[in-house]
């Protein structure tokens, strides 16, 4: 009998091991969705009226094609509102439509728009159209207006049926992205009950949120043509290029979901929403290259991805173009409005910045925030803390920063601290800081009802909690228990909320404390799918279900901006979140949540990691090891190696796993996750270069295949393998005991492998020997990239090491990089004070010049030099160098290519060149 | 007890210094040889006749230029002792007054004072004073401290050994003689059994007899209807007796036991938890098949799922949600289920126990206590020297009551004389009591019966001592039997709101109010004696097994300190006892002080260690040139 009780609880266990699917609403549970999705192609009867100018934009208004009728007939007030339509042109190829219920006719509610995410600066770049084109279309059966986009686009709407869509300059211009060309368009006004008894109510398991307003969500479909594949909207855990939701041969899927979610133990292969939500997508084809669509809302969306071939029966009612190859996709939300903006690209990189231009660049963080961190949950107290330091000391392995998760706290009230396991708070601080550490605490949005917590009460006192449907503040259960959630909605309480952060407020805190902000979805464990009810309230009677997308993007930016006051503005801030929304990339870093410890979701990290990059999200990475459960020795080692190029590399546990810092699984396998991780402070400075690149233009740190190499189809799917930058290629082992590792490599031109230095050939598939040293990592011919190859307790003692350069030969050979270096935290690089470098080594000399945009008022000092110089693809008979201006013969001579860990293969060596970074100067190879 | 003479140990600082000076004059200077270790100076002075070295893994070679020239040339660093420019190096700081240290290349001008002495920080950004003076002073002290305490250590392992070893040598001669003492009695036992047996028969034919003529003398007397009655009456009367089968009965059948009124609390008790955890795995179980994707035919159980959510309270669900992150509240309820495995064993052993301490006492355990106590003065005989340890050690320090004490009772030193008068009296029945006697002498069969009685009492005590002690000498008390003192002992410590107990050969547990957590039971010593491992705890949720890992240090007293938790579920303390004060270790000890003293690197063979007649002294072995040893003999630490 004991037994069987026994075996019940282990059965008990295991269930709890899994995903929980039926807490969270699929499509068909979802009425917006279960309606938009079975909506038949052409349905749409919408016709735009009224296309004219004005203010700079094109406006219409849209209404039902038998009202027109009607009205005509009756000369009676439709029943169907008009839509107002309003498209604007901004410079550099992107096209914004907005369609909204018409104001002038007092509807029930203004619909909500997401505030605080488009940049200011990007309204100013808007063109004011002048004139509006009008054009037959190709059937010679409707009506098209035209306006001006960019060089070589147009901007296009047709009047009936409504149709909106960019296109090649010229009467028969190919169409690039199209909006309701499928017919699909649906957007459900706001209006009072039909009758008394409609029920409004929805339900979902023992939750009924009161939707006040009725329906009011908004479906359409978009089409990017010439497209392969298309990627982006994140947070998902699957593949990079998106799999067809509907279409031949896909049966019972649910769409893409964007809800922002705390899922428990997700798996590793899932249109399901996550902890994020970023409505982008982008496309690439082979014949034309990238285009992207971004609709600005922070309702739930679902996004269908529509198979070759899913709308075949209806293609006669469709007027759509044949000899175009297409992606369709349909997008549907429950609320909002539409701000919808298309990219033209048409190249990756090109939609990427258009996007950023939209919804900004990611910031530039401090040099610590790119190197390794270490976490846990939790590292229980001082001592504990004392002696994982200590440890990484012992086994010379580096790290920069060490978190405290939610036990470092008194009860799970944020800002202070449980004062038996931590006495000193600050003492501990600046002992790692002494160290040129820093350290990172959890600050989250739910708020411990305790009138005696200070936070809770001023919050209260001031009303700054969002309010349940009855108007009372939201009271749900979060790690504290009974908890609220502040309304960073509001710009007031952001405000506040920054406040608390400075050294006065946050006691215990110095200035090497920064944040980290965890179930920012908001996470309410006894909400609807563990979140906070649709009907709940924000300022100005927002309800949740309009914002609840952007809510954890709020506190991520509150708290970002509470870093930047307690530095006086001078320090730039750092603030992990795992919720995110566009616009996110401007506050810090994010995760991708709480992954498992399984090689499926090592692999899956590589996608997701690079979907975020393509939607601007480039400061990214996955825990490393696996949050849940206890990864096997060689996964974790595996993961160190992949992991060492994720952006943000950090290490992270649950608290029931097993310990696992890299020196408790015996010598070997401490030297080789070490390793893995002086790789990352090898390439630190190319790294850093990377984020400021990023910074500048929001082409992401790491890269699909594709992005490089847009005309190579072999890449539009792979998301195995991934590029740092422009010139490494990194390919991820993500099988046990793999004895072999298929790797291609693209492009004409030779990679240079970075331990051995030996050459491969691109646009072949090298089966390679899989090596339990490293996962394969290539450098690109005809790059040069800068490394520092001393090895410190963390980044801070490397600031004075000198760099190694690596020149890779192309065919041609030259070869070019750069090297970007600032102070490392302070603000002062927006002012000039930092070196970027350009090498260039064409005709036989290596040539050092200044990359700076303009000259500021700053200057960055450094006096660090070059070391040594590393000339791959080389013929070997090279001898001498002559360095100007200094006119210094040095000699040249065979080195190793890796100081450590290498395989003690010897490549030509420029040695001791003498040369500054900061300098211009010339090597010329005799 | 115990003092170090100052004097001498001053007169050693005086010769110390003294060989500092005259061996910094004879380093090469500091900027040739930065970071190069005493011993591998030779090494950096052999240039060839062509100005080169090679490299000590003999890849490559470098010149007098590329030495320390902060370039690496070396793949194993041995180029850049000085600098940081080779991952491999390793930097040696002198650390006069202290400890020599090798340091990683990576700490080489890194803006970090490293070396005491500063040396690692020679390129002008920061200026490191030398501390090793202080530095070493603490390091010397802490060593002084650890000789002193180790020396007294060495003395009490010493003696707990040798009383170990005489207790064990008693316990198995004890054994052997228990052994013998059964046998005998075995067959004294079966003799009055037989005796008994023949009694008990003549009685009952006497009493058949009696019956029978009874009966028949009664059957005209009474009603048909009184018959009836009588045979109630005989059912009710048996049913007390019956119980051994009445509990098979229960075994056989749940629900017959579950509407009785009669069964005892503790069967009660089982059964509720068992009900429960029913109830609970029920529910698991349909959430399960949800989450186990069984496929198209979950809808009736998804239902029954939703059900069983919805039914609960918002707090609840918060509560339940989190618990899937933290385990908490699923922890308890997995407690709930826990207790009820852990419970059977524990209530199986207590009844055990029990049943154990019935047998061999033949009288309520309750009074054990006073019973023992009667036996004061036979115990005080064997229970002497473990006494005296008792006393020594800190009150966290509890001595078992259950298995030791009551051995008394029947392991006296003059045992001979009860066995014998045991087995004189049965020898006076057989002879004096007649059992074909009818009718049977009511006086001689109270006195075979009592007899009886007594001496299968005597000899299930005897059977389960002599288990107990099987079972105990069975254990490894350690190389030389110095854990003996822990059998049957337990160390207390509390920390925090928790109190733990660890039950050396037996088990750990955790204690919080009057919730008890099982931390392990008793595995193995690990590690040549130097941990204690407690292993198979309760189930931790979403974890292991909870188990306790226990380093021994050497220490005055038995004393339990710095438990924690550095992974899950996984326990970690320390434990002072002089138990593993060995000398050897006191010799490393020594050694390490004795290179303090000298300036060496840890020089295992430079200093010369004794320890004779409670002296210790300190030998030091200078080189010279030439390799040749002169002993010098620099002081002894001697203690009074």
């Amino acid at each position: 009998m004991k037994l069987y009780a026994i075996l019940l609880f282990l059965f008990f266990i295991n269930s709890v091991f899994s995903w929980k699917k039926d807490e969270f609403r699929n499509c068909n549970q979802t009425p917006f969705c279960k309606r938009a999705r079975s909506r038949k192609p052409g349905a749409c009867s919408l016709i735009a009226t009224d296309v004219s100018i004005s203010d700079g934009d094109l406006t219409a208004k849209l209404i039902p094609k038998d009202k027109v009728q009607e009205n005509l007939d009756n000369q009676e007030i439709p029943i169907v509102k008009p839509l107002v339509l309003a498209i604007s042109a901004y410079q550099d190829g992107v096209l914004r439509l907005k369609i909204d219920e018409d104001q002038s006719l007092s509807p029930r509610k203004k619909r909500f728009e997401v505030p605080d995410v488009i940049v200011p600066e990007f309204l100013n770049k808007k063109l004011w159209l002048q004139k509006l084109k009008s054009e037959k279309s190709e059937d010679g059966l409707g009506i098209l207006s035209v306006i001006y986009l960019f060089d070589g686009y147009e901007g296009v709407i047709r009047h009936d049926p409504f149709e909106v869509f960019v296109r090649e300059s010229g009467k028969n211009g190919k169409k690039v992205l199209s909006l309701n060309s499928n017919g699909l368009f649906d957007f459900e006004q706001l209006r009072e009950k039909k009758e008394e008894n409609e029920d409004w109510e929805e339900r979902f398991r023992s939750h009924t949120d009161t939707r006040p307003y009725g329906p009011q969500s908004i479906s359409f479909d978009v089409a990017f043509y010439d497209a392969d594949f298309v990627y982006g909207i994140p947070e998902h855990a699957t593949s990079l290029a998106l799999k067809p939701t509907r279409g031949p041969g896909v049966e019972d899927s649910e769409p893409y979901r964007l809800f922002n979610l705390d899922v428990f133990e997700y798996i590793a292969d899932s249109p399901f929403g996550l902890y994020g939500s970023i409505p982008f997508m982008i496309s690439h084809g082979k014949s034309r290259g990238s285009s992207g669509f971004f609709w600005l809302n922070a309702a739930e969306m679902q996004i269908d991805v529509l198979g070759t071939g899913w709308n075949d029966e209806f293609s006669s009612v469709l007027m759509l173009p044949s000899d175009q190859k297409r992606v369709d996709t349909l997008w549907m939300s429950e609320a909002g409005v539409v701000d919808a903006f298309f990219f033209v690209g048409p190249g990756p990189k090109d939609v990427v910045r258009q996007y950023a231009s939209v919804t900004g660049t990611p910031a530039m963080p401090q040099l610590f925030a790119i190197a390794y961190h270490q976490c846990r949950w939790n590292y229980r107290d001082e001592e504990d803390v004392y002696n994982v330091d200590a440890k990484f000391d012992e086994h010379d392995i580096p790290y920069d920063v060490l978190w405290l998760d939610i036990e470092h706290t008194d009860g799970k009230r944020y800002f202070t601290w449980d004062r038996l396991l931590f006495p000193n708070p600050e003492e501990m601080q600046k002992k790692l800081a002494a160290k040129g550490r820093h350290m990172v605490t959890i600050v989250d949005p739910h708020i411990k009802r305790d009138e005696s917590y200070y936070i809770h009460k001023e919050a209260s006192q001031k009303g700054y909690y969002v309010r349940d449907a009855t108007g009372k503040d939201f009271d749900g259960w979060c790690w504290p228990g009974s908890s609220s959630y502040l309304d960073v909605a509001n710009p007031e309480i952001r405000s506040w909320w920054a406040e608390k952060f400075s050294y006065e407020n946050y006691v215990g805190s110095t200035p090497s404390l920064y944040i980290w902000n965890d179930m920012n979805e908001p996470s309410v464990f006894n909400g609807p799918e563990v979140s906070m009810p649709r009907d709940a309230l924000h300022h100005d009677d927002v309800e949740h279900r309009e914002l609840h997308n952007a809510y954890g993007y709020y506190f991520h930016m509150a708290t970002s901006d509470g870093l930047v006051k307690r530095g006086d503005g001078k320090d730039r801030p750092f603030v992990l979140s795992r919720a995110i929304f566009p616009g996110s990339q401007r506050y810090g870093a994010i995760w991708t949540g709480d992954n498992s410890a399984e090689w499926d979701h090592l692999r899956v990290s590589v996608p997701m990691v690079l979907t975020l990059g393509l939607t601007g999200i480039s400061f990214s990475g996955a825990d490393v090891g696996g949050f849940f459960g206890n990864p096997d020795t060689e996964l974790l080692v595996r993961w160190y190696q992949v992991g060492a190029y994720y952006p943000f590399f950090r290490g992270h546990a649950h608290h029931d796993t097993k310990r696992r810092e890299p020196w408790l699984f015996g010598e070997r396998n401490t030297q080789l996750m070490r390793e893995a991780i002086h790789t990352r402070y090898m390439f630190l400075p190319y790294f850093y270069t990377l984020f400021r690149e990023a910074n500048m233009s929001g082409v992401p740190v790491v890269r699909p295949l594709w992005m490089e190499f847009p005309d190579d189809e072999q890449t539009f799917s792979n998301d195995e393998a991934f590029l740092v930058g422009n010139s490494l290629l990194v390919q991820g082992i993500y099988t046990e005991k793999a004895k072999h590792i298929s790797v291609y490599l693209p492009g004409d031109q030779s990679w240079y492998d970075v331990r051995t230095g030996t050459a491969y050939k691109g646009g072949v598939t090298h089966k390679l020997e899989a090596s339990e040293d490293s996962v394969p990592a290539f450098q690109r011919a005809g790059t040069i990239l800068p490394r520092k190859d001393r090895f410190r307790r963390s980044s801070t003692q490397m600031e004075n090491d000198p760099y190694t350069l690596v020149i890779a030969l192309n065919g041609s050979q030259a070869a070019e990089g750069w090297l970007y270096v600032d102070d490392g935290k302070s603000f002062e690089f927006q002012r000039g004070a930092y070196i970027h470098r350009h090498f260039i080594y064409s005709d036989g000399k290596l040539s050092s010049y200044s990359n700076m945009a303009s000259a500021g008022f700053g200057k960055f000092a450094s006096e660090c030099m070059v070391e040594r110089i590393i000339l791959l693809g080389f013929s070997p008979g090279t001898k001498k160098a002559l360095i100007e201006p200094a006119n210094e013969k040095v000699d040249i001579e065979l080195g190793p290519l890796l100081l450590q860990g290498g395989l003690g293969s010897s490549v030509l060596t420029i040695r001791k060149p003498n040369v500054r970074v900061t300098d211009d100067w010339t090597i010329k190879i005799l | 007890m115990m003092k170090l003479r100052l004097g001498r140990v001053a007169l050693l600082f005086c010769v110390m210094l003294m060989y500092g000076i005259s061996r910094s004059a004879s380093v090469p200077s500091k900027d040739t040889l930065l970071g190069v270790a005493p011993e591998d100076e030779k090494y950096y002075k052999g240039w060839s006749s062509s100005g080169t070295i090679k490299c000590k893994d003999g890849s490559k070679k470098f010149s007098k230029s590329q030495f320390n020239d902060d370039f690496c040339d070396c793949p194993d660093g041995s180029d850049e002792p000085g600098t940081s420019a080779c991952p491999n190096g390793k930097f040696y700081c002198k650390n006069a007054g202290h400890v020599p240290l090798f340091l990683y290349s990576s700490r080489v001008n890194d803006g970090l004072c490293d070396c005491c002495d500063g040396s690692d920080e020679y390129d002008g950004k920061i200026r490191c004073p030398n501390t090793c003076w202080e530095a070493g002073k603490v390091a010397r002290d802490k060593l002084q401290k650890k000789i002193t305490t180790y020396k007294e250590g060495v003395i009490m392992r010493r003696r707990e050994i040798e009383q170990a070893k005489l207790a064990i040598a008693r316990e198995e001669a004890e054994l052997s003689k228990l052994k013998d003492e059964e046998k005998i009695l075995k067959g004294l036992v079966q003799q009055l059994k037989e005796h008994k047996e023949q009694i008990d028969k003549a009685e009952e034919k006497e009493l058949l007899q009696k019956e029978k003529e009874e009966l028949e003398r009664k059957e005209h007397e009474e009603s048909k209807l009184k018959e009836s009655k009588a045979e109630d009456n005989t059912e009710i009367i048996g049913e007390p007796e019956k119980n051994d089968i009445y509990d098979k009965d229960a075994l056989e059948d749940n629900h017959k036991t579950v509407g009785d009124p009669e069964i005892s609390d503790h069967t009660n008790r089982v059964e509720q938890v068992k009900e429960d955890s029913l109830q609970d795995t029920e529910q698991k179980e349909g959430d399960f098949i949800v989450d186990g994707k069984a496929g198209p035919d979950t809808g009736n159980q998804e239902k029954h799922v939703l059900e069983d959510t919805e039914s609960l309270s918002r707090e609840e669900l918060g509560r339940r949600v989190a618990s899937r992150w933290t385990g908490e509240m699923t922890e308890q309820q997995s407690k709930e289920v826990d207790t009820s495995k852990d419970n059977d064993p524990q209530n199986h052993e207590e009844k055990l126990e029990d049943s154990h301490d019935e047998e061999y006492n033949g009288y309520d355990s309750e009074d054990v206590e006073q019973r023992y106590d009667d036996d004061d003065d036979r115990e005080d005989q064997m229970e002497e020297c473990g006494e005296e340890d008792h006393d020594d050690s800190s009150s966290s320090y509890k001595p078992e009551s259950d298995d030791e004490s009551h051995l008394s009772d029947i392991t006296s030193i003059n045992s001979q004389t009860w066995l014998e008068k045991l087995r004189q009296t049965a020898r006076t029945i057989f002879q004096t009591v007649n059992i074909f006697q009818t009718p049977v002498d009511i006086s001689d069969v109270a006195r075979v019966r009592k007899e009886y009685d007594e001496s299968s009492s005597k000899l299930s005590k005897i059977q389960s001592r002599i288990s107990s002690l099987t079972q105990k000498l069975k254990y490894d008390f350690g190389m030389e039997k110095e854990f003996y003192p822990f059998y049957g002992q337990c160390f207390e410590t509390k920390q925090n709101k928790y109190v733990y107990k660890i039950c050396p050969f037996k088990q750990a547990t955790q204690m919080e109010g009057h919730s008890t957590t099982r931390l392990g039971s008793w595995e193995k010593f690990e590690e040549s004696y130097g941990i204690m491992l407690f292993s198979n705890g309760d189930h931790c949720w979403n974890g292991p097994d909870r188990s306790l890992k226990i380093k021994l240090r050497c220490g005055l007293k038995n004393e339990v300190t710095d438990i924690g938790e550095p992974s899950r579920c996984e326990y970690v303390a320390l434990l002072s006892t002089p138990a593993v004060c060995v000398e050897d270790k006191l010799k490393v000890t020594f050694y390490a002080l004795c290179c303090l003293f000298f300036y060496l690197p840890l020089c295992w063979n430079c200093c010369f260690y004794s320890m004779s007649e409670g002296k210790l002294e300190a030998k030091y072995e200078e080189f010279d040139d030439h390799d040749e040893g002169k002993i010098t003999e620099i002081g002894i630490l001697n203690h009074e």
